[in-house]
Parts: C-alpha cells; structure tokens; sequence
C-alpha cells in the first residue's frame, strides 16, 4: 500500500488493556485550566517510569462543564486499578489543588467510581464541607468544598474508571529530523481532534521508541535498535539507506475504534507531506503479537475496514 | 411515577401533613389517599381535595390553597418533589431526609427543623426558629427571616436573598465569590421557582451555630 509516495508497512500495532478516567478541570479562565491540567498530565508519558499515561483530551466551553467556567477535560491510563487511583489522588493533590481558581469534576460515569476529591477533603483539617446537588438529569452528585488560600476548592468526590486501550502507534520514516518531526506535527494535530484519546509523549511524539529487554539484566527495555539510523549495518536494522530518522506516535484511547479512528486521520496527515517531503515509510511497533491483545493493522485501518 | 395534587379545603383549625410525603403516596389511588388518616378523627378527604396523574415521569406532590394552618408539610420527606403553592404552617420540611420541597408562599416557625438532606426552597417569608438543628442540606429563603434563625444549625447551607439580624452565636467571614454557587444555581434552572433567576456568585458568610458545632453557613447573596 502506498499513499502519496509513502510506503505503509504490512504491518501492526499492538496495544495493551488499561484502566481509564476522564476528569474535567475548569479555572477562572482557560489560561489557568491549562496551568492545572499541563501539571496534572506531566510526568506522565509513560507508564514504564510515570505510573500513568496522561493528557489533555481536548478545551471545554462553559456549557460544558459542571460550573459553567472555561476548562478542559484529562485522560489518564495506567496498567492497573490501584496505580491509577493513587496517581490520580497524587496528581489530584499536588496539580489541581494547588492551582489558582482550578475545580475538578468527573468526566465519565462508570460503575466503577473512584477517588476524585474524597480523601483530598482532609486537607480541610475539618472545615471542609460537602454539598449534594443533583445534575441536569437529576442525579445527586457529591461535592467538597476545601477552604485554601485563595476562596475555596471544589472538588466532585468520585470519577468513573472505565477499561481502556493503550500502546496503540505508528512510527513515520523519512530522510531528515526536520521532514519527520513536521510530518509528525501534521499528525498530531489532526489526532487532536478526536475524543477519548491521548498522545500521552512530549508534544505527542516519541523519538525514543523500545524494545523489549536490554544487555544489561537490569534494564527490561532499551532502544529500539532496528528503527535507529545511526545503527544501520551495525544491527539487524529495519531501516533502508534513505532513512536518517524515525520517530513514533503513541496513542491510547477508551476504545479499539477511537484509537483506530486517530491512527488513520494521523497517518494520511503524515502522509499528506508525501515522498517529495522526505517521508517515505509508515510503520508500527509490536512484540510479535504475543503480548497485547490488540492488534492495529495499518493496512486495513487506513483502507476504512478496520475503523 | 405519578403527580399528586392535593387542593386544600377551607379549616379553621391546624393541619398536620406529615402523612402526606412523597414516599406515603407513591402508588395509591385517589381513594386510598383521600381514606389516609391525618389524625385519630380525621381523613385526608375531609380537608383536601385530591387528583392523581400517573401519566408523568416523576413523583411530585403539589399543595393548593393551603395556608399557615397547613404544618409539617415535607416531613421526613426521602424522594421527589413537593410544591407548596400558597403558604405552609409551622415545620415545613422539617426532618427532610432527600428531594426537593419548593413553598411559593410564606412558612411559618421551624422551617428546615433537623432537616438532614435535600433542598428546601422558599419563595416567601419565613417564621422563628428557620433551620433549627439543621443538620446538612441547603434552605432558601428569597423573603426576610426572623428570630433565632439557624438556631442550633450543625451543618448544611442557608441561602438568604436579605440580610437578616445579627446574631451572637454566629462568625460574619465575609463577602466572598464562591463557585459552587454555580452548580448549585444550575440545579435551581431546572425547578420552577423563582429560585432558577438567582446568578450572583458573590455572598456575604456567616459560619455558626457556634453555640453548638458550628460547621453550618449563612449565605447572604450580594
């Protein structure tokens, strides 16, 4: 298969089950929404070294969130239930309470509710108050209003954990950094636009893709070798000589088809630089298929069949 | 689910309508309702007129021509919604325990008294004693108060739309801008009460009753 002069590998990404939870952050304005969900989803591109993988979803008007402010809402993703709980009550502490004018509410319903401000309450050495108040659907919800320094923090007490997908990817090949990481941009900024995934790496992009284990017993990942230009002929590389850089779009999502959806809008963005921009091979990472049970075929994703 | 109205008949002597919660007449007839007893000698049929509509999604109870011999209305209330469509006498919505109890008129003493959950709105004036022992919830009020208001209040919310006297036993905080304000006035937009046109989220904070826990608040809106 080729788009625009790009190659697309015949080939897949495999992508793990995960545990998920949306929460919706609203500020005084949308500049201090920003500064409360980019610490509460830093430090969180993977889950290797992070506990989570986090991100901003997408911005929130004031009709859609609980208090009628400007917000945006966050995705987190962590291999299990307990990490995700922690990092979120961890994250929920030190990013969200801390920051000027921030409020956090719930961003999915589940029947899996899970801690959201319900222990942060304590911070309000007893002076902190719950409010019941039903929702437009006349649902009662369960705030905490925490006395801090600048008025008071509101805080819904639970968010909905849902099961999730992440490691989906696809890694873009071209003959220099600069083509790559424009072509990478174009990506990104088209995946941005659909809900319910996250590009979880710095700008949503990774130059340091993996591999499973190291020479060094102590380390159970190391570079990807065979995607790395500089090693070419020193290694069993995947690499032809054309190709001076590789760089990876990792994206996690609440469902197959998000991530699918995301993948193919990414990849036909790449592509639209095409061969005469340096791009020239679309690939994707996996372990052979024996670890994560999701598979994302690139061929049938970009074809429509798998989306 | 089904909509009860219960248009009251002219008395010159107290009511009392604590029989007459959401939960006690969810599901009866007309008939069943009207043979409820109020008092040893007395049936719900004899001081009210009652009409029963079970074609509506949720439990709603609404009051007509009621007045301030109508006491304990919204007692121990634990579901759905209750309109007061003129005044209401003494305990209104006293140990309300969940749902919402809307009074278009004024209420008399104890409005609120040992209420636990819920939102007790009132449009009108309210008597002595409003939230007494209140233990959590939100009561408003959009008219003036008068003595002894939140005496002994433990925990939950007063909203007030004119400042009322002050009072030893409870700590002025304060005007402040507080954002659950928003949400909570979000939830007025869906009742029919005058409540829904309130948006100022500034308020002026009492905390008290101190003569006991102390962990309640009056909020003044500015």
């Amino acid at each position: 298969m080729v788009i625009n002069g790009v190659e697309i590998d015949d080939t897949f990404a495999e992508a793990f089950n995960m545990r998920a939870t949306r929460v919706l952050i609203t500020a005084q304005n949308l500049r201090w929404a920003y500064n409360a969900a980019n610490a509460m989803t830093g430090f969180a591109t993977s889950v290797i070294g992070c506990g989570v993988e986090a991100g901003i979803e997408r911005e929130l008007t004031e009709n859609e969130t609980p208090d009628g402010r400007p917000g945006v809402s966050v995705l987190l993703f962590a291999m299990g239930s307990k990490v995700l709980m922690q990092q979120l009550e961890t994250r929920m502490g030190q990013c969200i309470l801390t920051c000027p004018t921030a409020a956090a509410f719930a961003g999915i319903e589940s029947e899996d509710m899970i801690s959201l401000g319900k222990h942060l309450r304590f911070f309000g050495d007893g002076n902190q108050i719950s409010k019941q108040i039903p929702n437009a659907e006349g649902k009662l919800k369960r705030y905490w209003r925490i006395p801090v320094m600048d008025g008071e923090f509101l805080t819904e007490e639970t968010t909905g954990m849902v099961r999730a997908i992440g490691g989906g990817n696809f890694l873009v090949l071209g003959t220099s950094q600069a083509q790559v990481l424009t072509a990478c941009e174009a990506a990104i900024d088209a995946m941005r636009t659909f809900p319910n995934v996250i590009m979880p790496f710095p700008g949503g992009v990774v130059r340091s893709g993996s591999k499973v284990g190291s020479k060094y017993p102590k380390m159970f990942a190391s570079t990807n070798d065979a995607f790395c230009p500089t090693l070419k002929g020193a290694v069993k590389s995947e690499l032809d000589p054309r190709v001076e850089s590789v760089m990876e779009i990792v994206v996690n999502g609440l469902a197959f088809e998000d991530i699918a959806a995301s993948m193919k809008a990414g990849i036909e963005a790449a592509c639209g630089l095409g061969k005469e921009n340096g791009i020239l091979r679309i690939s994707a990472g996996n372990y052979g298929g024996k670890l994560g049970p999701h598979h994302f075929k690139l061929r049938p994703i970009l074809s429509g069949e798998a989306v | 689910m089904s909509h009860i109205v219960l248009t009251a008949k002219p008395v010159s002597r107290q009511i009392d309508c604590r029989a007459l919660s959401p939960q006690a007449l969810q599901g009866k007839t007309v008939s069943e309702i009207t043979a409820i007893k109020l008092t040893k000698h007395s049936t719900v049929g004899e001081v009210f007129e009652v009409s029963v509509d079970n074609s509506v999604e949720t439990l709603k109870v609404t009051f007509k021509n009621t007045d301030s011999q109508h006491a304990y209305i919204g007692f121990g209330m634990t579901t759905g919604q209750v309109i007061v469509e003129g005044d209401a006498g003494d305990f209104l919505g006293a140990q309300l325990q969940n749902g919402v109890l809307i009074c278009k008129g004024n209420a008399g003493a104890r409005a609120g008294d040992r209420m636990r959950r819920g939102m007790l709105l009132i449009e009108g004036n309210v008597g002595d004693y409003c939230a007494s022992d209140m233990m959590a919830g939100t009561l408003g009020v959009l008219g003036t108060t008068s003595a002894y208001l939140g005496y002994g209040m433990k925990r939950g919310t007063l909203l007030l739309a004119k400042t009322p006297a002050a009072q030893a036993t409870w700590i002025d905080c304060g005007p402040h801008k507080l954002p659950f304000l928003n949400i909570l006035y979000k939830s007025f937009k869906l009742l029919d009460s005058r409540f829904a046109e309130i948006s100022s989220l500034r308020v002026h904070r009492w905390m008290g009753d101190m003569g006991g826990l102390g962990k309640a608040e009056i909020l003044v809106i500015q």
